[in-house]
């Protein structure tokens, strides 16, 4: 399979991916937080044989020690491992299928963080996809586990299901039209959030939000996808209505060509102005206002990110280097017919 | 530490992110996070949920040193030690300290009840080999109806796998 950001699934103009993540705990262990490294090597050891088992050939195991702390700030960058993850020097185990697309996370928070990202809308296959994972290791051990109370994490706050879904979505008609916070406050009163994938407060350039289910407990996870899948749904709706007000403004119009102008032939572009234009064309690409296909835009959003850019370019992590690189690596991608 | 947002009010949640190729903690107060929709994180996602949990033990239970000697027998944890972690140290802790997490739970969730799902692995592994083998015909009836006969096939073979377990 292909990564999924080189590509668009359903509902693509508006959903860049879904994401399953499922927390478990194996039940002869104490949990991460009390496990000395032998139990740690030892339920890395467990797992990674289960998995290359029932999957032979689809998985690689990597020990983090033997990366770059570049090399894990861009699989931060791309998904692949948690921020938290990715700033531990220790050895640390990581199960990652060839596409890149589904991850395993041993010892982290949980001794299982299985987590699986699929192109455009599916939430159902993305769950279904890790649902045969994880069913693979509870064949073989035993999991930590409740009727009260469901799986049993690390962390209160992930019990129940311990899955969490979420989407990917671009939105920038209705940041634009400012309707982004009301629209928050519906999401919320449905047991879902809202954030900015890139940056927190002040500093959240381009318009990526991902959409992810709160509550855990109380909830079965069918229940949990169908109800992203239709937030999701009725978010891309709005989306659609504020775009189609958007693109008849000539002023609009204009920002779009300018920011594929700038992207076209800048010799420098840093992060932050990368990320606002390179959302300004994509919404003309998911527009029909330009035409330069959702996939480049999808993958440069990730090829752009400083990390995956030093990785990918060798270059070295000094902002001018990283700059001439972005902007030499958009040109030739976004020209490229 | 205020919040970085408003710079106003004293910062609770601590989000751990990547940005612009760096690793950089973002400090948000309770308002300010709720609004940027970080108000329900989690770990893993940032939150640190000791403070949550510190709050309540201050509120309802705060652990007196009498009562630290109540350590879980699997994994030693004493609650005053989950309190300052937010970690739950093993399976067990969730029995031997359960009356004391459950307003935690119940103010994370809103709920203290679990709904199990039928194809959970923990549930399918408890059913009984006829209930197994009564919702793969209906799964394959389903992969039928939708002319999906690679699954089709493959849920026959499990069904005759289980049938074939079942004389010997």
């Amino acid at each position: 399979m292909t990564k999924w950001y080189n590509t668009v699934g359903e509902a693509g103009d508006i959903v860049l991916s879904t994401g399953i993540r499922l927390v478990r705990n194996i039940e002869d262990f104490v949990f991460p937080c009390r496990l000395d490294s032998e139990g740690r090597q030892k339920v890395s050891q467990l797992v990674r044989d289960i998995v290359f088992d029932a999957f032979p050939d689809e998985f690689c195991y990597i020990e983090t020690d033997t990366l770059t702390y570049m090399q894990r700030l861009s699989m931060a960058e791309r998904n692949i491992i948690s921020p938290e993850f990715a700033g531990r020097d220790d050895k640390n185990g990581l199960i990652l299928s060839s596409d890149e697309n589904t991850g395993i996370m041993l010892c982290e928070q949980d001794h299982i963080r299985l987590q699986t990202i699929m192109p455009g809308l599916c939430p159902e296959q993305a769950y279904e996809y890790a649902g045969k994972i994880d069913k693979a290791i509870a064949e073989k051990v035993k999991y930590a586990y409740s009727d009260s109370i469901g799986y049993l994490t690390q962390s209160p706050s992930d019990l129940g299901t311990a899955m969490r879904c979420s989407v990917m979505l671009h939105l920038p008609a209705l940041s634009d039209m400012g309707r982004l916070p009301r629209l928050a406050r519906s999401i919320r009163s449905l047991g879902f959030s809202i954030r900015p994938v890139y940056g927190v407060h002040s500093r959240t350039p381009g318009d990526f939000y991902s959409v992810s289910n709160r509550i855990t407990l109380g909830i079965d996870e069918k229940t949990a996808v169908n109800n992203l899948k239709s937030i999701t749904s009725h978010i891309a709706a709005q989306e659609h209505n504020a775009a189609s007000l958007l693109i008849e403004d000539e002023a609009w119009q204009d920002r779009i060509f300018r920011a594929y102008g700038i992207l076209s032939t800048a010799r420098l572009l840093s992060y932050e102005e990368f990320m606002q234009l390179i959302s300004i064309v994509r919404f003309g690409s998911a527009t029909g206002v330009i035409d330069v296909p959702l996939e480049k835009t999808n993958m440069l959003i990730i090829g752009g990110q400083p990390a995956t850019l030093s990785v990918i370019k060798g270059v070295d992590d000094t902002s001018t280097s990283r700059n001439a690189a972005r902007a030499k690596m958009v040109r030739e991608v976004i020209r490229e017919r | 530490m205020l919040c970085q947002n408003c710079g106003k009010k004293e910062a609770t949640t601590h989000i751990k992110q990547i940005f612009g190729g760096e690793m950089s903690e973002n400090h948000l107060c309770r308002d300010c996070a709720s609004h940027l929709g970080y108000g329900d994180m989690l770990p893993g996602f940032g939150l640190n949920i000791s403070q949550l949990l510190s709050g309540f033990a201050g509120d309802f239970d705060l652990p007196a040193p009498a009562r630290e000697t109540l350590r879980c027998p699997k994994c030693g944890a004493s609650f005053g030690e989950i309190v300052s972690t937010g970690n739950v140290g093993c399976s067990e802790c969730y029995h031997t300290f359960y009356e004391r997490l459950l307003p935690i739970i119940e103010q994370t969730h809103g709920k203290s009840r679990h709904t199990p799902s039928h194809s959970s692995p923990v549930k399918e592994k408890e059913k009984t080999k006829e209930e197994k083998i009564a919702a793969l015909r209906l799964e394959m009836s389903s992969a039928v109806s939708r002319e999906d006969f690679e699954t089709a096939a493959a849920l026959r073979d499990q069904i005759k796998t289980l049938e074939g377990g079942e004389t010997q």
